[in-house]
């Protein structure tokens, strides 16, 4: 085939623009075989346990440097009670003094992040939001993640289920989980007059629903608690709260020309927007507490 | 004197605690443990409790100490029939192991 | 030497806490180290109601001991470390 390449036919082949054709045969005989990548390199367990001493070494040495850096950190920290660290600032004198009089609830904690900080509270349940919408992207069983031996699993799972419909476990769920919720809505409800909250009362609803769930199955949960209703009381409370909010700095975050009534502090329905902010985010963190369950699961709420 | 007698059932109940913590760390069986472990959540939280409920000064003190003994006898059997009920069904050398041979 | 019993109380609260936490990074088994995460949980609870946060406590009662543990033992099911189970 040598003599075929004459100048006229390289020309010619210039000219087509065909010049790599004629020099195909040479390149491919050249071209070095591709290397058949290996994605998942497993470890090798001999070399890894020849190289322990230096892996031990290592560890040490890391930990030594990162709680030597946190322990000088610590050291510099001003002295804790000291009345002139920059700590005791006016702000907090400020929220001492006239904190019940401005948000109206007597238990203060609930005040502070749901009234003066309740832009971080807001971030917090997006936070809870944003994960379990993560989750759910890497665990959601649909049409392309699904493998027989999870289908074959939760087709025992149910038959598991009906098969003991008065178990131990059953009768005590039935009796225990609404009063697990109802301990979680007294919390909510009194988040502004004794410690606790939305995060606190919503985490305790969530273990009660969790425990149903884990009794009586994924089935009859799904009677009341679907995937709709997940989305619905997630995104509803994440809107309501936003409203609220931006209604109080609307005004001005001062509290001033505000037509929502402060009521008496001490009372159940006082302390302006806390309550009702309190129940947006104990909603969101029992339905997300619940979904992160669900998915982990069975891969569906 | 109500002092005295409230401390006694909570030393009792103390004591009751740390037995069933000394059998939980000697016995090397789950459903032996299991024993040891629900003596503890029965009857030294009980003592404590009821110590607790002579010091009470209030009726709403006391029912919550009543809710609380309530609550852990109801949830504590069931947990502890659950732990026997997966050891029973996922250990293969059970027979051997409860009733010899 | 004269302390209070709460003081002393709260340095063997402490002392326990550093305990659970070496021991949560030093286990070998995934299992044993959740159980001991659970414990570690259920001790910062009571030394938060002694720093005075009660709202701290109950949330760090209710998440850290009751729903944490039940996703972490989901999560190793999930990747089969548990023995026992179907896929052991």
């Amino acid at each position: 085939m040598k003599e075929e390449k004459s100048f006229w036919r390289k020309l010619n082949a210039w000219i087509n623009g065909e010049e790599a054709l004629i020099h195909a045969d040479e390149y491919i005989a050249r071209r070095e075989q591709p290397k058949k990548r290996q994605w998942l390199k497993r470890p090798n367990i001999q070399e890894i346990k020849s190289n322990k001493g230096l892996y031990w070494f290592l560890c040490v040495l890391i930990s030594i440097v990162f709680i030597t850096i946190m322990l000088l950190v610590v050291s510099n920290l001003p002295t804790f009670g000291d009345p002139m660290d920059p700590a005791n600032n006016e702000v907090m004198e400020r929220y001492l003094e006239k904190g019940i009089e401005e948000t109206g609830a007597i238990n203060f904690v609930a005040g502070m992040i749901l009234d003066y900080r309740a832009f971080d509270t807001f971030g917090e349940s997006n936070v809870l939001f944003l994960a379990v919408i993560c989750v759910l992207m890497l665990l959601k069983r649909d049409k392309k993640n699904i493998s027989e031996a999870e289908d074959k699993e939760i087709a025992e799972d149910e038959m598991l289920d009906a098969a003991d419909h008065k178990s131990i476990l059953k009768v005590g769920a039935k009796y225990l989980s609404p009063l697990i919720i109802l301990y979680g809505i007294y919390v909510i409800l009194n988040g502004h007059l004794s410690p606790g909250g939305g995060f606190s009362g919503g985490s305790i609803i969530g273990a009660g629903l969790i425990l149903y769930a884990a009794a009586n199955g994924h089935k009859k949960m799904q009677t009341f608690f679907t995937f709709k209703t997940f989305t619905g009381i997630s995104v509803a409370c994440l809107l309501t709260y936003c409203a609220c909010k931006s209604y109080s700095f609307f005004t001005g975050a001062n509290h001033v020309g505000y037509a929502i009534p402060k009521g008496t502090p001490g009372n159940i329905l006082s302390a302006g927007f806390i309550l009702p902010l309190n129940i947006c985010v104990g909603l969101i963190v029992a339905a997300t507490m619940y979904g992160f369950y669900a998915l982990f699961t069975k891969g569906d709420i | 004197m109500r002092e005295i007698i409230a401390g006694i059932f909570i030393c009792m109940g103390t004591i009751v605690f740390a037995l069933s913590l000394l059998g939980i760390y000697r016995l090397k069986y789950v459903m032996n443990r299991m024993h040891a472990a629900a003596m503890g959540d029965t009857m030294g939280l009980g003592l404590v409790v009821i110590g607790l409920i002579i010091l009470g000064h209030d009726v709403f003190h006391i029912a919550k100490y009543i809710l609380m003994i309530l609550f852990f006898w109801m949830s504590s059997p069931i947990a502890s029939h659950m732990i026997g009920k997966v050891e029973m069904l996922t250990n293969k050398d059970y027979d051997e192991r409860v009733h010899g041979k | 030497m004269s302390m209070e019993v709460s003081t002393i109380i709260q340095m063997l609260l402490v002392v326990f806490l550093i305990a659970s936490a070496i021991g949560v990074s030093v286990t070998r088994n995934l299992f044993i180290a959740v159980i001991v995460f659970m414990g570690y949980s259920s001790i910062m609870a009571i030394i938060w109601v002694f720093l005075q946060s009660p709202d701290l406590a109950i949330t760090e009662a209710a998440v850290g001991a009751g729903v944490d543990s039940v996703l972490f033992f989901l999560t190793l099911k999930k990747v089969h470390a548990l023995k026992g189970t179907r896929e052991g």
